[in-house]
């Protein structure tokens, strides 16, 4: 449970985020994207069409109770979060595509999260559903700075790029503020927590990586962007789903949905830095391979 | 004496429409009496704008750089003791520092030497001594290199400074920042060394204090005075500095703007300068022409990769771009620059190498604005000729010679050859530099009877506009025929699979030499067999390579020329090992 302050300063904190992510982008980098719309497209596709559904399973088939599963099915109708980005960077991923996908992912998020979190807590019990009219009102809250965020890159570069790079910053900081503030407290909470909890908040994550890289190459997207739109399949905008949950639930109920949430949060970090670590070793050999086979060619051609 | 038709001047005739032939004598005497000039016709407008590849940016006006570069002189003369006539060097990627630091440095009456970033010790090491340079701006970024060869070399004071020096505070510490701490390229170093905003500050307050009148240190300065020592011989040989007067550059850039008379407006045009200030070409063109005229540059600190120069065409109304063959190519390519090309280009200027008539067509057609070429050199300031904007779209010309620029083509024993016939290119005029500094063997081969040997070989054609054929020393001879490596470059690159291409002559038993070409790729399907059969279809038998090698990237210049001679030894060293 976090108290008022802590909530109000998440929620400025995430505007500022989203201002951040807004000023990543120019509306000339939209443009060129949506002449091939392939890559976003099928990341958004794997974005709400499987992250959805395997939250889904997941809470289906460990027989999460009510509580948990909702908190599991939330996260995964959430929009790409911010720290995809660094991943990717990390991991030599296509970092422009990432980033349009995230910004993607978010803009229509108002539309997708009510409806994929309809769909799929359907079968959940009354009092543990999210009223639409909170996701509504949050999330055009946090669409306003986004639209901002690519206006100011627009009238200032140098306001735009600092912002861009504050929002980035904030978004690693608020995990750990999350962490940080939640996870001391909800000591016992966590010992008393069953392996079917932890498995759904960290399976969630790792799924998503595995099915987002197998659907991205399905649809014939080359193995670079494949990983690129795995990382950002996997890695759900945690804090953007503690933001609804405190707003959605009262104190006691609030404590136990926000469980998945936060410790998915906590676990998406230390699986994407594993990932990252072996994607972009992967990366590595493969322009090594490039590079020989530069080398190839001059001995060859004798 | 003999009046041939090139000293009648008809290009004037032929050509009169937007060139202003009736060229006379810059009223300027110095380039800081045209700095200052043009400060006061443009004060508050602003002259540069540093541009990140992220798109953060840093920016001066007329005044601001008025201000600091004359603050700088007065750090050069009064706190450092130089004498008028001492060489300072600038070496620096394009950045707010070049211009402070280059007018700074003439303002003071001093001898400005420009240093290429990229240099090897060994080669900074070489200019320096060779200049006799007392004084050095250098970037942070390099500052390790420097501090290697320092004891090696008469610099007595060094003055450091960065990428994003006067760019606004949080901007600039962000750039640092990051530059220091993530990607790790700035070296600590602990050589004694002063910042270089220190130094101007420093000036500036010492102006002041001492109520000192900049002009003092420049206002006796002539046409005649050296300004510049611009090194050059990089892609042919040991680099020598050609000794580049006040004269010298004023009438090139009177001779440039009167060139772009048409279309050019004083006050309002917007220059994208990519390619390195420290480099001839943008130095004359984009320093001094455009900031003489009013103009606004563009500077971006490094065109490679391509995409640094994204958000500078982009968020500015660029009016004019500066270019080579290789960054109008690469330029092509960008999804980014042929989705949307720039709406507001009144033309592009193309030089330092060939341009090849492929990239020509397609930038026209893409931009629907004309890729106008040029040639000169270092040793001429460098404008020798250029396509005039009102003269017909004509490829793999390089026009007429500018005006009050006299051009003679002449064999090997200095007779003029017949119209239309090949001959080497020699040039007399007022931008012809004054020799080689401390070289009187190398300036008397290359400067004879006022006329400067170029070493190019070109063709005048019936419309009176000359064609570079090639240069004399990369010239193939097979089996007694004169071959020119230029020619069969187009050729390979005019197929749409050919990125860009490059070719030698190696020794040949039988035919004396013969042609071996390096290709990149544009399209990873291309074969041997295809581009075989598209040089047969386009050249003559002896002059179809005998052999193609396919590379990712062929070695370059720092301002996009292909280093032939680098592949011709590494072809003859392999050649060698195979028959050993």
């Amino acid at each position: 449970m976090l108290t008022e302050a802590e909530t109000r300063l998440l929620g400025i904190l995430m505007m500022v985020i989203m201002l951040g992510m807004g000023a990543s982008l120019t509306f000339k980098d939209f443009a060129i994207a949506l002449r091939k719309p392939q890559g976003i497209l099928v990341g958004l596709l794997c974005q709400y069409g499987l992250m959805p559904l395997i939250a889904f399973s997941l809470a289906t088939a460990l027989a999460l109770p009510p509580a948990m599963a909702i908190g599991l099915i939330l996260m995964g109708c959430m929009p790409g979060g911010t720290t995809s980005n660094i991943f990717t960077y990390f991991s030599k991923g296509t970092l422009s595509l990432s980033i349009l996908m995230t910004v993607c992912s978010t803009l229509v998020a108002i539309v997708m999260v009510p409806l994929t979190l309809e769909i799929y807590s359907s079968g959940i019990e009354g009092q543990w559903q999210i009223p639409r009219g909170n996701i509504v009102q949050v999330l055009a809250v946090l669409l306003v700075p986004t639209v901002i965020g690519i206006a100011i890159r627009k009238l200032n570069a140098n306001v735009g790029a600092v912002i861009e790079l504050v929002g980035a910053v904030l978004g690693v900081f608020v995990i750990l503020f999350l962490i940080g503030s939640w996870v001391p407290r909800n000591w016992r909470l966590l010992l008393d927590t069953g392996f079917p909890v932890y498995a759904g908040s960290i399976g969630l994550g790792l799924v998503g990586f595995v099915l987002g890289y197998g659907l991205s190459r399905l649809l014939r997207q080359d193995s670079r962007r494949a990983r690129t739109i795995a990382l950002e399949t996997g890695i759900q905008n945690g804090p953007l789903g503690v933001l609804i949950v405190l707003l959605s639930f009262p104190g006691p109920e609030q404590q136990q949905v926000l469980l998945i949430p936060v410790l998915y949060s906590l676990f998406i970090v230390l699986t994407s830095s594993a990932v990252t670590v072996w994607f972009r070793g992967i990366t590595t050999r493969e322009e090594l391979a490039r590079d020989q086979a530069k080398i190839g060619s001059v001995v060859t051609a004798r | 004496m003999d009046t041939t038709v090139h000293e009648l001047a008809p290009w004037a005739k032929r050509y009169p429409d937007g060139i202003d032939w009736q060229l006379n004598a810059p009223a300027d005497r110095s380039i800081p009496a045209m700095v200052a000039g043009a400060a006061r016709s443009y004060g508050s407008q602003r002259a540069f704008t540093c541009v990140m590849p992220n798109g953060m940016y840093g920016t001066l006006t007329y005044d601001e750089v008025d201000r600091m570069s004359d603050g700088f002189a007065v750090y050069l003369r009064e706190r450092l003791g130089l004498a008028a006539g001492a060489r300072v060097a600038v070496q620096s990627p394009n950045s707010l520092v070049t211009p402070v630091a280059a007018f700074g440095i003439l303002k003071a009456g001093c001898v400005l030497v420009n240093v290429n970033p990229l240099y090897t010790e060994h080669e900074m090491r070489h200019q320096f001594n060779d200049a006799g340079v007392e004084a050095l701006v250098i970037v942070d970024l390099f500052a390790d290199k420097l501090e290697r060869i320092l004891k090696d070399t008469g610099v007595r004071h060094v003055l450091v400074s960065s990428v994003p020096s006067f760019f606004p505070p949080v901007v600039r510490h962000v750039i640092k920042g990051i530059m220091r701490w993530w990607n790790r390229v700035i070296p600590a170093t602990a050589m004694q060394s002063t910042r270089f905003e220190a130094a101007v500050a420093d000036g500036m307050r010492l102006q002041r204090e001492r109520a000192i009148d900049v002009s003092g240190y420049w206002k006796h300065l002539d046409h005649g005075d050296l300004a510049v020592l611009q090194y050059t011989g990089g892609t042919t040989g040991v680099a020598k500095g050609a000794m580049l007067s006040h004269g010298n550059l004023l009438w090139n850039v009177d001779q440039i703007i009167a060139m772009g008379r048409a279309k050019f407006e004083p006050g309002k045009e917007v220059v994208l300068t990519a390619l390195p200030l420290y480099h001839i070409f943008a130095f004359t063109a984009n320093l001094l022409a455009f900031y003489k005229a009013g103009g606004r540059n563009i500077l971006v600190p490094s065109p490679r990769p391509i995409q640094n120069l994204q958000r500078a065409i982009e968020n500015y109304r660029v009016t004019w771009i500066s270019g080579v063959n290789t960054l109008y190519n690469a330029l092509m390519n960008e999804e980014w620059f042929h989705a949307f090309p720039p709406k507001h280009l009144k033309a592009a200027i193309g030089g330092g190498a060939a341009m090849h008539a492929s990239v020509v067509k397609r930038w026209e057609q893409m931009t629907g604005c004309r890729l106008l070429e040029g040639y000169g050199l270092t040793e001429t300031s460098p404008l020798v000729c250029f396509q005039p904007m009102s003269g017909p779209p004509k490829t793999d010309s390089i026009g007429i010679p500018a005006p009050r620029t006299e051009v003679r083509l002449v064999d090997d024993n200095g007779n003029e050859v017949a119209q239309g016939e090949p001959g080497e290119l020699i040039v007399r005029g007022p931008q012809v530099m004054q020799g080689y500094w401390n070289q009187p063997e190398e300036t008397a081969k290359s400067l004879r009877n006022g006329w400067f040997h170029t070493g190019d070989v070109a063709v005048m054609d019936d419309d009176l506009t000359f064609r570079i054929v090639d240069r004399k020393k990369d010239m193939i001879i097979i089996s007694g025929f004169n071959v020119y490596p230029n020619e069969i470059e187009e050729v390979i690159a005019a197929h749409d699979k050919v990125m860009e291409a490059a070719i030698v002559g190696v020794p040949d038993a039988r035919t004396g030499e013969t042609v071996l070409a390096y290709v990149v790729k544009r399209d990873p399907t291309l074969t041997e067999e295809e581009l075989a059969a598209h040089c047969r279809s386009h050249l003559t038998g002896y002059k179809v390579p005998s052999r193609y090698i396919f590379r990712d990237e062929l070695p370059k210049t720092p301002i996009g020329k292909i280093l032939r001679r680098d592949l011709r030894k590494e072809a003859v060293g392999q050649q060698q090992k195979q028959t050993a």
